[in-house]
């Protein structure tokens, strides 16, 4: 297998603030490949920086086996990029849109019909290729993104927060897509995302925090380093009950929302038994799951991922979105 | 070179289909014309020697005076705020699906500079619709004069317009920068009332003014003042001279095309610029 993209101490900062910190990795051909994080983690910036839209102040990111910075428009016609903020065209009909597409890369003249049907198909949007964008909704303008992103054949798939602001039914539908593409296509595929469900289906998971990589492997394994299963409980006195099983069980527990009690342990169910019989504050609630990527960023951060509050920035894109 | 075509193409697209400002477009040369024109017209006479002049002043038309500065006026504001989708494609995001594309930056530039000037010329020649209401008479071949010489004074401005564009981030911005420039740039250029007994610094505001230049081209090509009396033609304003020396419309046609030139590579150099 080749290496697609091969990215080494990739930085950026701004004056003072480093948003980026030394990122390395490489991805293979025809991976799902996740980048994991909270909002501000650096993710956008990094996908930037990969995709040509801003220029890192240092490192090296080769994609296709073209450099970044010094091949920006052998990178450019080499990769497709799916924004976080919607930018097609809504006052020119569907066609329009991808017409334009292919002729900003140089598609060749008689491959343009095939193509716009080919792509048009994978997103279940044939009917639609005459109607003007403003007329669609959110999940169609997205799935013609993705659409667009297609048509001039990339290696390289970048999506960045594919689904923010839309409806959990049409998110789901996004990623159908998103499957589909890469059995079809066999396109590489590079995805940013700080909901943890979406990040499963990646072969591969980079977990992002403070501008550095503080994990990367299949969501199977980071799943397995977390330790076990994890039990969540809420009790009478959650004060006093976090007290006392960090110290007879040597665990960390960590609070959730006022109410809920996380923590983990190795043999779940043997353990729980024992637990509700022996433990004196009384419990209300009592939970036993299979650790989450939501628990891999837990156990590595101390934080959650949802705790994160937007920061003005996307608030500002997610308005903007709801406006088209 | 397809890319250019490409940016221009939807420009022009989006003109033809946008019926709304279509229609709306012959608002303000309609309101100018025949509002403030006709309204004008007769203080305008009388201060020409009153409505018993004798002699070539009683020809005098204010109306007809103000058409060819109000296609001037068309053509200027339709191009500079052409560019004023530009800004808008770096609001609704569109500008990054353009920026990111393997197209030159240079490319893109020219396009929309193409783009704009198409449709100024476009919207030009839609005033001449108002023609047979104002009792002039076009020709054929003026019309085919008409036609570069507005796409080169809309080439002129629609560069101006992509220079501001690449600057401002907001389309809010975008109107304010443009209209305080357009305004007195287009009073002191001869379209609405004659450029004549103004006092000196104005004067040198009007001659060093691109727009006076091509205002002038248009009442050239459309009220013939070759053929006019003298004295009605120094009192509408049609010897415009520098130095002294009456100038021509190949000498306009120059002065507007070096700026054009100008405006066009100082645009694509900010242009190339901007990062998506």
């Amino acid at each position: 297998m080749t290496n697609i993209v091969e990215v080494k101490g990739l930085k950026k900062s701004y004056k003072e603030f480093e948003a980026v910190k030394g990122v390395d990795l490489t991805i293979e051909e025809g991976e799902i490949f996740g980048f994991l994080g909270p909002n501000g983690a650096g993710k956008s910036t990094t996908i930037n920086m990969m995709s040509t839209i801003i220029r890192p102040s240092s490192g090296t990111a080769m994609i296709n086996g073209y450099d970044v910075v010094k091949q920006k428009n052998d990178v450019r016609a080499s990769i497709g990029l799916i924004f976080q903020e919607q930018t097609l065209d809504v006052k020119l009909t569907a066609n329009e849109n991808l017409m334009l597409h292919c002729k900003f890369y140089g598609i060749d003249k008689n491959k343009r019909e095939e193509r716009i049907q080919e792509v048009l198909e994978i997103v279940d949007l044939t009917d639609k290729r005459s109607n003007i964008v403003e007329t669609f909704s959110g999940g169609m303008k997205r799935r013609l993104e993705i659409a667009r992103g297609l048509l001039h054949y990339p290696k390289v798939l970048f999506l960045d927060e594919p689904t923010v602001g839309l409806d959990p039914q049409t998110r789901n539908h996004i990623w159908e897509y998103i499957l589909k593409l890469k059995e079809k296509a066999g396109i590489t595929i590079f995805l940013t995302t700080h909901y943890m469900d979406e990040a499963e289906i990646c072969d591969r998971v980079a977990v992002m925090d403070h501008g550095e990589l503080i994990a990367l492997d299949t969501p199977e394994a980071l799943k397995n380093n977390v330790g076990g299963d994890i039990i969540e409980i809420s009790t009478e006195d959650n004060i006093e009950a976090k007290k006392r099983i960090e110290k007879i069980y040597e665990t960390d527990v960590t609070e959730s929302d006022n109410k809920t009690l996380t923590f983990q342990v190795s043999k779940g169910s043997e353990f729980l038994v024992n637990f509700v019989k022996e433990f004196d504050i009384p419990i209300t609630s009592v939970n036993l799951r299979r650790p989450t990527l939501n628990d891999v960023f837990l156990h590595l951060t101390g934080r959650e991922i949802r705790d994160e509050t937007l920061s003005k920035k996307d608030l500002a894109k997610q308005q903007m979105r709801g406006r088209h | 070179m397809e890319g250019i075509m490409a940016i221009w193409q939807r420009d022009v697209i989006k003109f033809f289909r946008d019926r709304a400002r279509l229609v709306g477009s012959f608002a303000m040369p309609f309101m100018f014309l025949i509002l403030f024109g006709s309204g004008m017209s007769g203080a305008m006479s009388s201060m020409m020697g009153g409505s018993e002049a004798s002699g070539p002043l009683a020809d005098f038309d204010f109306v007809e005076f103000m058409f060819p500065g109000i296609i001037g006026m068309t053509v200027f504001t339709t191009a500079i705020f052409s560019a004023l989708s530009v800004v808008q494609d770096k609001e609704f995001g569109y500008m990054r699906e353009i920026l990111v594309s393997p197209m030159s930056r240079v490319s893109i530039a020219i396009g929309k500079v193409l783009g704009g000037s198409t449709v100024a010329l476009f919207q030009g020649l839609m005033m001449l619709i108002f023609v047979p209401f104002i009792g002039i008479s076009i020709s054929f071949s003026m019309i085919l004069q008409l036609i570069p010489v507005m796409f080169l004074v809309a080439f002129a401005l629609s560069s101006i317009g992509l220079l501001i564009a690449t600057s401002l981030k907001t389309s809010q911005g975008f109107q304010m920068v443009v209209q305080v420039l357009i305004f007195p740039m287009l009073f002191l250029s001869g379209a609405l009332f004659p450029l004549s007994g103004m006092p000196a610094w104005m004067n040198f505001i009007v001659k060093i003014n691109p727009l006076t230049y091509s205002v002038d081209m248009f009442k050239k090509i459309i009220l013939q003042p070759e053929q006019m009396a003298p004295a009605l033609r120094e009192a509408m304003g049609l010897n415009l001279s520098v130095f002294n020396h009456v100038i021509t419309l190949p000498e306009e046609i120059l002065v507007v095309g070096l700026l054009s030139v100008f405006f066009v590579i100082l645009a694509t150099i900010r242009f190339s610029r901007i990062e998506a």
